[in-house]
């Protein structure tokens, strides 16, 4: 059993805002954070990229904060702020100390309640836009890879498939009434869940939200989004261009179980099994004993998420670059290698148990940390928010662990036999271009 | 809370109430009798533990003669003891549900690793080992060779990886620290012996600093490690010898040709101070002006008005024997010039005119409440405490910061950043097509352009 008892109190406003307080009395500071359910996925298709553009258009000003002012307010304020696009949220959190909640609360609730947007912040934000993904990925070596290539060879449905940072085509089409379309249809205090984390008093922070909060109107349901995948027969295979880099690289995808389903949870041990650090099955395989790999990777919802935060169609993806001495054939057949041992023999007790230990300790970490130290609580906060918006109980960050710790290897055999088969995966190939090309 | 319209949120930003008072942890620190630097701190809030031996030599210790030694002997470390494989250190660490790291950076090297607090014991055990007992076994070597080669390889086609070695090749001249990344004959070079021979004379308890942030009683994880490291010995090595970086010699561009390139990656810099130097802070906080938060002149400027970068920004990087201030921005290809531009405007403006009282005052917050943001997580004490120790600060350094960062004066800004953002003598580099930015970057001074090894190709 795992003994985690942190204290975690919740409410939902008249309008629909679920509000979630955990104190934390350790250091005055407060991560807040205000998550909408919605993420790429259901970004209107023709608009690629159009979630996380509209993500950084909410930085551009609201009715009481120009432009910049909300980041300016928070920087003054001594505190520290982002967001993020993912497939199944965007997010929006600050970092202050514990005097400034109330300032935090204030912006977020401009924002939500009245987002502004002029042609020319769009057109600006476009091309800050254009520029990140030209630095992340079209000038980076295995930029993008394997999140950008994988979804298009291994969904079929628009929304799970597409290029979700951005045909410059698509960033091109968009327009300020697409961005007002989207944020009345998605930003409500009904689609969201507001989160505090640290220094504060539940229930002080909480008639701060009811202040700031409470007046904002719900707004209609979001449109209901059927994203589920036609089911798989056979292995999809595709291949990209490597341009700069000259190993060889492959990305493997299995069509991963539903959240908090008995096979999600035997899964996530298997993912540990497999990629858990150097004693992980990919990389003492393939990097330590047959020394045919340099580098491997790899999760469920691997690399922008983990196993908690979707909620949608996701993959079990592994990530490897070998020796160009070694062809992607034998590479691919020494993976499968590992997995048929998995299918065959499973986890031992005593591996199982171990993988259990990594499994309880890396969730306790990424509840303690924050991203590198300057985001305090990042990850409790982010996991409130998914168990709120994803499964209606914030309460789960307390329970969840031990549907893992119940696992049995038998459990474990069943997931691998079930879910890491061909027939229910994507293969890409990202091969080097030929030498003289690229740099 | 002021009086109000009930249920009526405010129309303007309410007022920070009263800035919270900031307890830094209690540290325990001590030096044991064979020279380990030990320092303590609790953070209890989750059952976890954070240790990190720091080792006081690096990069620059070996950069002139040979400069793969340091990063290779901190990556082979890990990989085998006296009385370990690298397969039972790997899975040893998974039952402590740990996780472990290796690394040197230009002035140190460290062997850092996380977990479960309950085994915290075992962690030190094998954290100890990997100090006092590698084994450096021959085929882990060739393996971790083969890796690092590759991964130069790749380095060598990053833009922004090239940028920043050709500009500290730029600042250095001679001195070690223009070495950031070794040739591929030096990694082929290293020869085990070498290996041993580094660990040996560098990796002593006399050259080591032993944090530890987590949860644990302190006095009872001070005896758990004098306990077991007081039987670690070794004298330090001596100090490093070094010169001086060239001085200044008017600016000049440096531009590193990547064919195929569809972004520049722009670098401007100069030598500065470190920590201990009085102007320190004030030269602190007027890069955080410049370009060192997000709401800064160059973000302002370069990204939300202009839209020509991602991330633009500044820093002021104090290493141990010398600092450094560089700009840093990724553009597209026909916006370099007009980003230099904007660079050197901004640097310049800096300058020439005092920060206004309320851009000053807002920077000091931010400086002052980032810093306290610190203590609320394990990562983040120790970077604290492995900056204070690194940089031998005062033991209130930590204490003490915020209150030096609000008495920078706008007087004192301006004249570090005239002493220090050395404008005339401002190195540019440029890493891109040069098909698409050589003229554009012969603009702005001489122009010599090298190839991705490094190589004079003008």
């Amino acid at each position: 059993m795992s003994e985690l008892r942190l204290p975690v109190e919740t409410e939902k406003l008249e309008n629909g805002l679920r509000v979630v307080v955990s104190p934390d009395h350790s250091a005055p500071v407060v991560t807040v954070g205000v998550y909408y359910n919605i993420g790429f996925r259901l970004e209107p298709e023709g608009r690629s990229g159009f979630a996380h553009l509209f993500e950084h258009m909410m930085f551009q000003g609201s009715a009481r904060a120009g432009k910049m002012m909300h980041i300016k307010l928070v920087n003054s304020a001594g505190g520290v702020l982002n967001g993020s696009t993912r497939y199944d949220v965007t997010n929006y959190f600050e970092a202050v100390p514990a005097n400034a909640l109330e300032r935090v609360l204030w912006l977020e609730a401009d924002r939500m309640r009245a987002l502004e947007v002029t042609e020319e912040n769009l057109r600006n934000q476009r091309d800050v836009v254009k520029e990140e993904v030209r630095v992340n990925v079209l000038n980076q070596p295995y930029g993008g890879f394997p999140w950008l290539d994988l979804p298009p060879v291994a969904y079929r449905r628009w929304a799970n498939a597409h290029n979700f940072y951005g045909e410059f085509a698509d960033l091109d089409a968009a327009t300020v009434d697409d961005v007002r379309a989207f944020f009345r249809t998605y930003y409500a205090p009904n689609n969201a869940v507001l989160v505090i984390v640290g220094h504060a008093d539940p229930a002080a922070a909480l008639a701060l939200a009811r202040r700031h909060f409470g007046d904002i109107p719900a707004g209609p349901a979001p449109p209901p989004a059927d994203v589920a995948e036609p089911p798989q027969t056979e292995e999809r295979r595709g291949e990209v261009l490597e341009r700069y880099g000259a190993l060889p690289a492959m990305a493997i995808g299995y069509h991963a179980p539903a959240r908090r389903t008995p096979d999600w949870y035997a899964l996530a041990l298997a993912d540990q099994a497999l990629h858990g650090g150097r004693a992980g099955r990919v990389h003492r395989r393939l990097v330590q004993e047959r020394q045919m790999a340099v580098d491997t990777a790899g999760g469920i919802h691997y690399p922008l998420g983990d196993v908690f935060d979707y909620n949608g169609p996701t993959l079990l993806v592994t990530r490897i670059l070998h020796k160009p001495e070694i062809s992607s054939e034998a590479t691919l057949a020494a993976y499968d290698e590992i997995i048929a041992e998995l299918h065959e023999q499973g986890l031992a007790a005593a591996e199982l148990e171990a993988v259990k230990v990594k499994f309880r300790s890396d969730y306790i970490s990424a509840l303690e940390s924050g991203m590198g130290g300057y985001l305090p609580r990042f990850g409790l906060m982010h996991y409130l928010a998914c168990f709120t918006l994803f499964d209606g109980d914030p309460a789960l960050v307390n329970s969840l662990l031990d549907g893992f710790l119940a696992v049995t290897p038998e459990q474990v055999r069943a997931a691998a036999q079930k879910y890491l088969v061909p027939r229910n995966r994507a293969v890409v190939l990202r091969r080097p271009a030929p030498a003289g090309g690229g740099r | 809370m002021s009086g109000r319209t009930a249920g009526a949120p405010p129309a303007v930003p309410p007022a920070l109430g009263a800035e919270p008072e900031v307890e830094w942890p209690r540290r325990t620190a001590r030096t044991l009798a064979n020279g380990l630097r030990v320092v303590l701190v609790e953070s209890r809030t989750f059952p976890k533990v954070s240790l990190e031996l720091l080792i006081r030599s690096g990069n620059a210790a070996v950069a002139l003669e040979q400069p793969a030694l340091a990063e290779m002997t901190a990556t082979v470390v890990r990989t085998g003891t006296a009385t370990r494989s690298s397969r039972q250190i790997e899975e040893e660490l998974r039952r402590m549900g740990a996780e472990l790291g290796t690394s040197a950076g230009a002035d140190s090297s460290a062997i850092a690793a996380s977990g479960l607090a309950e085994f915290a014991g075992r962690l030190l055990d094998l954290v100890l080992d990997l100090a006092q007992n590698a084994a450096f076994p021959p085929d882990e070597l060739e393996r971790e060779r083969r890796q690092r080669l590759e991964e130069l390889r790749i380095e060598r086609a990053t833009p922004g990886f090239l940028a920043g070695e050709r500009l500290r090749r730029a600042l250095f001249g001679g001195h070690p620290y223009a070495v950031v990344a070794p040739r591929e004959a030096d990694v082929a070079g290293c020869r085990r012996e070498d290996l041993v021979r580094f660990y040996r004379a560098h990796y002593t308890p006399a050259n080591a600093i032993l944090l530890a942030v987590g949860d644990f009683d302190s006095a009872r994880m001070m005896e758990e490690i004098e306990k077991r490291f007081a039987a670690w010995q070794g004298a330090a090595p001596p100090p490093p010898e070094t010169e001086a970086p060239p001085p200044g010699h008017g600016r000049r561009v440096h531009l590193v040709h990547l064919p195929g390139s569809v972004q520049a990656e722009l670098r401007a810099g100069n030598v500065t101070i470190t920590r201990g130097h009085p102007d320190w802070m004030p030269l602190a906080v007027g890069n955080a002006v410049l370009g060192g938060a997000f709401h800064s002149r160059l973000v302002m400027n370069i990204r939300e008005q202009k839209g020509y970068s991602y991330s633009p920004r500044s820093a002021v990087h104090a290493l141990r024997q010398h600092g450094y201030f560089s700009v840093q921005a990724a553009v597209r290809s026909d916006v370099v010039a007009a980003t230099l531009a904007e660079i050197l405007y901004e640097t310049d403006r800096l300058r020439a005119l005092p920060v206004e009282e309320a851009e000053l005052d807002d920077t000091r917050n931010y400086l002052s409440g980032v810093f306290s943001l610190g203590i609320a997580t394990q990562d983040g004490l120790l970077g604290q405490l492995a900056t204070v120790c690194l940089h031998d600060l005062p033991d209130d350094y930590l204490e003490t910061y915020r209150a030096r960062v609000r008495e920078v004066t706008a007087a004192a800004v301006l004249a570090a950043a005239r002493r220090w953002l050395d404008s005339p003598n401002l190195q540019l580099v440029l890493c891109g097509d040069r098909r698409e930015i050589e003229e554009q970057a012969a603009l702005f001074g001489d122009l010599e352009v090298f190839d991705a090894e490094g190589r004079r190709i003008d």
